[in-house]
């Protein structure tokens, strides 16, 4: 058995003094990654598909009220509570640090879901449909699921699968910068910055250092690989 | 087909029971009534279970066939009424084994008429329960992904998931119940055989495995039922242990708790008493058991019962306890959200798992009286049905990331499918006491056989001739 | 050839064993066949030790060795990374080998005893389905003059064959069947075993 090793770690790190809340990233994960259509009824039985989902939290009592945004994905975590528990090593830790979830071969158990502490994982309860023309939408590098199958944010692989597969190619490594996640590349604060974290010259494993930074639920023990920065160095949303 | 034999009772002894022992041939025949040919009753019980079962299956086919929003699970609450079936009927099934092999190697000899209903309810509770990790998955239809054989895939399961521990587990489980039973069933297999004709008595015959009845035979036989009572226990014990692990080893704050496995198995043991005592109530009154079936036999059970309920009281309290004592806030806020959205739930399952059992208990005459074991029972159940849900469900509705919080009600679907578990385990109950007699007619007959008046000082005591 | 005397009750079966032994018969020929277990000695003495629980010893070990293959083999075969777990886990691996292990050990005691008790039976055997009545059979096995007995390990020659083998099988029968009735036999049948 050797150890497999790459030279990558892809990370990411979302500035929340940057994040406006618009909710631009939730809209572009959606188009790349063929998540499902949801109606009302859906959403209302608790059945989002959200890969990415923006949570808003009040602070304070009118007048002096405040809000704060926080935009949650899977947080590809180094010790990820989700992947043990598959009964048939759907969700495994690929040599990039990627939680990857393999929608072939998922039985939906739905024991990852629920291990799950940043509630980030998505199952699929509905069939979803694209009526003509909408199935136009949809990109031929990833999988449509169907339906009993958990999928979650995948830091697009797709993407960087592509920008692998070109390096190649060429002969090089990725450079920092050109392979983003649709969340990344559209948000208009660039308050996402994602790159690999194993590279210490990369932009974002230099803002990964910064006093700024927190992990969410760190207690637990996860080692995600998303970190967020806010206010002057103490401040947690 | 036997012919008509003139039997000897023994007459002339006056005993403090002043109560002539039976002939074997009266045990053989009332205990093997249950054998004679199906009533009309029979079949009308038969085929209105057979009807919740298929209504059941219905359910399960729409579910099957239209996706898994008919249930009434959702992001984060990932599983529900299913998961809860699944615990309940594991737990159910440690009926048999506890109070069977618990009893045997003690050596107690109210255990007799109790052995077969206890060690059959085992069997086919752990066969229910096995069916619902196959009805909670999302896709059905690749369940085999899950059994560990060589394929052109070259994939195998992955045996880190506690998943896969329950599925072997509960494989193991099935099997040794079954062979238990069925090791239970050898001498009386030969007593039906030899008492009936036509096709029954070749399949018997086969089954009985040529058994004569020989002094070697015995010998060996009690040996192997003992060490196959002493394998059991660690058996039942594995697998709800494991089955509790599925909650135990995540981080789901409520789950994560080292008192879980024994937790879960002492549930198990409350669960399957008082299921024996139910099902013990039912064959008495089917099946005319009166005389075998006695008070002493509720009193005995309902003193199990207590001390069972005790050590659950006692679980439930240092859980509970030890949660409020640290306050940890989201370990805490499970425990409120529980308390405060599922209320009267949760005052049914302490009323039924302890405060009724161990108020009630405690009182030979309401242990010796048929009525008030039934609805004690019959409630402990309930309240051990509540418990599972109350633990699956508040935790996963909390989890660590407020935003993320939801709740779950059962859909129609998934109270179908439990309703049709629980007839399904009726009628292959009802089959199974159609073909093979529910009272371990060889141990009876054991006891009767040993039983004397023994002269002592100015009355006749009853005693029990035993091995050394 | 067996010999097989139904008799109604405890005590005439003893009279009929007790009459057996005086006459010349050995206590290894004799069983009873009784829908209830008695106590050794009560009606014959058997036998007591048993030798099945090696058999669930050895499909412990072999469970226990089928469970490591299953778990720690197959994820050696196909080592997938989940979490911060080994691919070879302890406790995992533990757990299925205890699981398997049990479960070939309740296999190997099930097996051990029908082994031992030498079950199914092939042949046809001396029984009478009375038996399953509460009446009791006390089966006689005669040896031929010269035939080759199988004796238990660690037997004596005169425990095993009675000193009445120097009478023809046949007339062996006829004495067992005067004695059986005088005990009070309610009938005697005999089997011819080849």
């Amino acid at each position: 058995m050797e150890k497999l090793t790459s030279p990558y770690k892809w990370g990411m790190v979302i500035d929340l003094d940057r994040c406006t809340g618009c909710g631009a990233c939730v809209v572009a994960c959606q188009a790349e990654n063929n998540v499902g259509i949801c109606e009302k009824q859906e959403i209302s039985e608790g059945r989002d598909m959200h890969w990415l989902r923006i949570e808003r939290f009040w602070v304070g009592e009118y007048p002096d009220v405040r809000v704060r945004f926080l935009p949650v994905m899977c947080q590809h975590c180094h010790d990820a509570p989700c992947e043990p528990v598959c009964p048939v090593y759907a969700s495994y830790h690929n040599p990039d640090g990627l939680n990857g979830q393999v929608y072939n071969r998922c039985v939906g158990t739905r024991y990852c879901g629920n291990n799950c502490p940043y509630a980030v994982r998505v199952f699929n309860f509905y069939p979803h449909e694209w009526p003509k023309p909408l199935d136009n939408q949809l990109s031929p590098d990833i999988t449509v699921r169907s339906r009993g199958v958990m999928e979650k944010c995948s830091f697009c692989i797709q993407r960087i699968r592509r920008a692998k597969e070109e390096a190649k190619v060429e002969e090089r490594e990725v450079r920092d910068g050109e392979v983003q996640p649709a969340c990344a590349q559209t948000c208009p604060a660039e308050a996402m910055v994602f790159g690999n974290l194993a590279d210490p010259r990369s932009r974002v494993a230099r803002l990964a250092r910064s006093p700024r930074r927190f992990q969410l639920l760190e207690h637990l023990g996860t080692h995600p690989s998303v970190y967020y920065l806010k206010g002057g160095g103490r401040e947690h949303v | 087909m036997s012919e008509d034999l003139s039997h000897t009772s023994r007459t002339g002894q006056t005993s403090l029971t002043d109560q002539a022992p039976k002939s074997a041939t009266r045990i053989n025949d009332e205990l093997l009534s249950s054998l004679r040919p199906p009533t009309l009753r029979w079949y009308l019980l038969a085929f209105f279970l057979g009807a919740v079962v298929a209504w059941g299956m219905a359910a399960f086919t729409w579910q099957l066939t239209h996706g898994m929003y008919v249930t009434g699970k959702n992001r984060p609450v990932m599983w529900g009424f299913y998961i809860t079936g699944f615990v309940f009927w594991v737990g159910l099934s440690h009926s048999g084994t506890m109070v069977s092999s618990i009893l045997r190697l003690s050596q107690a000899n109210w255990r007799r008429p109790i052995l077969r209903a206890a060690e059959a309810m085992t069997v086919f509770c752990i066969t229910v329960a096995g069916l619902f990790p196959l009805i909670h998955l999302g896709r059905n239809w690749i369940f085999f992904y899950m059994i560990p054989y060589p394929n052109q895939r070259g994939l195998w399961p992955n045996f880190r998931s506690p998943l896969l521990w329950d599925m072997t587990a509960i494989t193991a489980y099935i099997i040794g119940s079954s062979l238990f039973l069925y090791l239970g069933l050898l001498p009386d297999l030969a007593v039906a055989r030899d008492r009936s004709s036509g096709w029954r008595q070749k399949v018997y015959a086969v089954l009985a495995m040529g058994w004569r009845g020989t002094a070697r035979e015995w010998s060996v036989y009690h040996k192997a039922s003992t060490l196959m009572a002493a394998l059991i226990i660690p058996v039942a014990v594995s697998v709800h242990s494991i089955v509790a692990w599925d909650f135990a080893v995540t981080v789901v704050p409520g789950w994560h708790s080292t008192i879980f496995p024994p937790y879960f198995v002492i549930g198990a043991i409350l669960s399957g008493v008082a299921a024996v005592i139910t099902l013990m109530i039912i064959i008495r009154k089917a099946f005319h058991l009166e005389e075998y079936l006695t008070p002493l036999h509720f009193d005995n059970m309902g003193k199990l019962l207590l001390v069972i309920s005790l050590l659950w009281s006692y679980a439930y309290f240092v859980e509970v306890q030890t949660v409020w004592y640290a306050h940890e806030p989201i370990e805490w806020e499970v425990f409120s959200f529980m308390s405060g959205r599922y209320t009267t739930q949760l005052l049914i399952m302490l009323l039924g798992n302890s405060a009724l059992p161990i108020a009630a208990m405690c009182f030979k005459r309401l242990r010796r009286s048929i009525g008030v074991m039934l609805v004690v029972s019959l409630l402990v159940n309930v309240g051990m049905f509540i418990e599972r849900f109350l633990i699956i469900v508040p935790s996963l509705s909390h989890k660590n990331m407020p935003f993320a919080w939801g709740s779950y009600s059962p859909s129609w679907v998934e109270i179908s499918v439990n309703l049709a578990a629980l007839a399904g385990f009726a009628l292959l109950f009802t089959i199974f006491a159609k073909f093979f007699p529910i009272v371990a007619i060889s141990d009876v007959r054991e006891l009767e056989a040993r039983r004397t008046g023994v002269p002592l000082g100015r009355v006749r005591v009853p005693s029990v001739a035993g091995e050394e | 050839m067996d010999t097989l005397g139904i008799f109604r009750d405890i005590d005439s079966a003893a009279a009929a064993v007790d009459g057996l032994v005086r006459a010349g018969f050995a206590e290894a020929q004799i069983t009873s066949l009784t829908s209830v277990p008695y106590p050794d000695g009560v009606l014959v003495r058997s036998e007591q030790r048993t030798r099945f629980r090696w058999l669930a010893l050895a499909g412990g070990l072999a469970g226990a060795a089928a469970g490591f293959v299953l778990a720690a083999g197959t994820a050696w075969l196909y080592p997938v990374q989940t979490g911060d777990k080994p691919i070879i886990a302890l406790y995992p691996t533990a757990i299925v080998c205890f699981e398997i292990a049990m479960l070939f050990a309740i296999i190997g005691t099930m097996a051990g005893m029908f082994l031992e008790m030498r079950l199914p039976a092939l042949k046809k055997r001396a029984y009478d389905p009375a038996i399953a009545e509460g009446f009791i059979g006390i089966c006689l096995t005669i040896h031929r003059g010269g035939e080759a007995v199988e004796c238990r390990p660690g037997e004596e020659r005169q425990d095993c064959i009675g000193e009445i083998v120097s009478l023809s099988a046949v007339e062996q029968k006829e004495r067992a069947e005067e004695i059986m009735l005088a005990a009070g036999a309610m009938r005697v049948i005999g089997e011819e075993t080849p």
